[in-house]
């Protein structure tokens, strides 16, 4: 799990210094992702964290209604706040996904379409959620 | 499926100690928040679409069932955080400190961090339970 997908060597120096072996990287798509994970917790850790602290444990959901998000949605800052969180978590959440089923299903044919699945399933509850952040608490009928 | 089943079955019976348990934990956690995240946008997004279906919604995650997971949920918050930090600390800062003794100690400071932050919220969440819930504490 904590091994990057190692990309294929390109280079090897014919003067290298023996025991060491610098090798030159490609990065492909898994060493992009694998990076990703870990840069995107760095950010997770204050948004999601600050988030379950304020909605979980001090305010609570006995406190939250319609008008407590639209008071809440009312600030900018707050917008900006939740697009980052849905934007990071949820990519962050189903790229794990995929790495997890990538372990379980066989053939390349099986990954591509579940690749693609999760991709189109990430992309509609996206934008669900943006299109909610955007537009706001209409009053309800 | 047959894949799944040997998975499966090597969690089970697979001895790798504090490595195994924080691996395990850790997909565990990261599964389940995302199964959460995934309800949790989609409940969000009716105070746009749906206004009238908000407050049923929200009802459902008052009730003492789904506050007892709300509180699950905060400890697989913390704990897929916690880990997630120290495997990012040791993949791009300390990657040739990926040995067994060092794993085997960060795992166990990495639950004892976790239950030292989720302790005090699991408490205030567990009172809010049962102020709203049981009329407890003057509620």
């Amino acid at each position: 799990m904590t091994t990057a997908p190692s990309p294929t060597p390109a280079v090897s120096p014919a003067h290298e210094p023996r025991g060491v072996r610098e090798v030159e990287r490609h990065p492909n798509v898994e060493n992009v992702a694998w990076r990703w994970m870990r840069y995107s917790a760095l950010l997770l850790i204050p948004l999601a964290w600050g988030h379950v602290l304020l909605q979980d444990v001090l305010v609570g959901v006995h406190q939250i209604d319609l008008d407590y998000v639209a008071m809440r949605w009312a600030s900018l800052g707050w917008r900006v706040y939740d697009t980052l969180l849905l934007a990071f978590a949820f990519a962050h959440g189903m790229n794990g996904l995929r790495q997890v089923l990538d372990e379980y299903l066989r053939t390349p044919t099986a990954r591509r379409l579940m690749s693609w699945g999760l991709f189109v399933v990430w992309l509609v509850i996206s934008l669900i959620g943006a299109a909610a952040i955007i537009g706001g608490v209409r009053a309800a009928a | 499926m047959t894949a799944l089943k040997t998975a499966l079955t090597g969690y089970m019976g697979y001895r790798g100690r504090e490595g195994h348990w924080s691996f395990l934990l850790h997909r565990l956690t990261g599964l389940g928040t995302l199964l959460f995240l995934t309800i949790h946008i989609l409940d969000t997004a009716t105070v746009y679409f749906f206004p009238e279906l908000y407050s049923h919604a929200i009802a459902l995650y008052r009730t003492t069932l789904l506050g007892l997971g709300e509180i699950g949920l905060v400890f697989a918050v913390i704990f897929h955080g916690v880990n997630g930090l120290r495997i990012a600390l040791f993949d791009l800062v300390f990657p040739k400190s990926w040995d067994i003794p060092t794993h085997r100690v960060s795992a166990i400071w990495t639950l004892a961090i976790s239950l030292v932050l989720f302790i005090p919220a699991a408490v205030v969440m567990l009172r809010n339970i049962l102020i709203h819930n049981y009329g407890l504490f003057g509620g």
